[in-house]
């Protein structure tokens, strides 16, 4: 993904009247508060922290709205925002009890020449068995660049492409990436799956 | 959306070639799977997709792989739909009174 310089950022900045910030926040931002504040809650697992987190991307979204090109895809700018605020500084004061290092995890299921072994009977039966519960035990348990990719392309509706930029991989990393997540998922499920006896 | 098509043109032409069968077994289901994705996450373009198509109409293993997987996303799309938190009534409020509107 190319870089976009300074001038040219500089170039696509806008210079909005108070009035005109105020259509925008109220008619372009305000209406995916929803679906920010699910996203930032199945990020943190924190009703507080998800909480902050919406507000902070509000703030920020609001400061720098002069960035934001009206009639351009909202939801996805707001997304960026909400991720990266999410990567620089509530990841790291995480309340999350599971000390796992998923960067163990991640650099592996990460790393392109990995032999993805493993295949996941996971039957149809079994998922319209479960709850919504299970499902999202089994979400919330994969690490959290991999959990990213299923919210914002299952839940959130994003095309690849609007992925790549909110999260500032390669479209390529998107596919294999969103792959692999589903596939942890599976995994995580048909273990569930096991335990409760639903494969009986 | 067209560079991003031809990408994935060339990556689903590479990966279909393994995906062929023999004695009624797909050969290669982990990368079939890889297909279907693309294909339900509606990113294939119109040449693959015809392709597929194609595929899913003339191999039972195929078919049964697509539907499958077709099935499994639905329902956990669903359930997590189902299941979504519940935004903190005073949220809009806050974050109005924050940005003084």
């Amino acid at each position: 993904m190319s870089e976009e310089t300074e001038q040219e950022q500089q170039a696509r900045r806008q210079d909005y009247s108070e009035k005109e910030k105020t259509e925008i926040f109220d008619g372009e931002f305000m209406p995916h508060v929803d679906s920010m504040y699910n996203f930032a809650f199945r990020l943190a697992f924190d009703e507080d922290d998800a909480k902050d987190l919406v507000q902070d991307t509000y703030l920020k979204a609001f400061r720098f709205i002069n960035s934001f090109e009206r009639g351009t895809n909202a939801k996805a700018w707001l997304f960026r925002i909400l991720k990266n605020s999410f990567i620089n500084e509530y990841r790291k004061k995480s309340k999350q009890p599971n000390k796992v290092d998923y960067n163990e995890v991640e650099q592996y299921y990460n790393s392109d020449d990995v032999d993805e072994s493993f295949t996941t009977d996971l039957r149809v039966e079994t998922v319209q068995h479960m709850i919504g519960d299970e499902i999202s035990g089994a979400l919330n348990g994969i690490p959290v660049d991999f959990r990213t990719v299923i919210i914002l392309s299952d839940l959130e509706g994003f095309t690849y492409e609007e992925m790549s930029k909110i999260l500032d991989i390669p479209i390529g990393t998107v596919r294999s990436r969103l792959h692999r997540a589903r596939n942890m998922m599976k995994e995580k499920l048909a273990g569930y799956a096991k335990e409760m006896g639903y494969n009986k | 959306m067209s560079e991003t098509m031809s990408e994935f043109s060339v990556w689903f032409k590479d990966t279909f070639k393994k995906c062929y069968c023999e004695q009624g077994n797909l050969i290669d289901e982990k990368q079939f799977a890889e297909i279907v994705q693309l294909v339900l996450d509606n990113e294939a373009d119109e040449e693959s997709r015809t392709i597929f198509e194609q595929k899913i109409r003339t191999c039972v293993k195929s078919n049964m792989s697509y539907e499958k997987e077709k099935s499994i996303k639905l329902e956990i799309k669903k359930k997590l739909c189902e299941h979504k938190a519940e935004m903190p009534t005073n949220l809009v409020s806050t974050i109005r009174k924050s940005v003084d509107l």
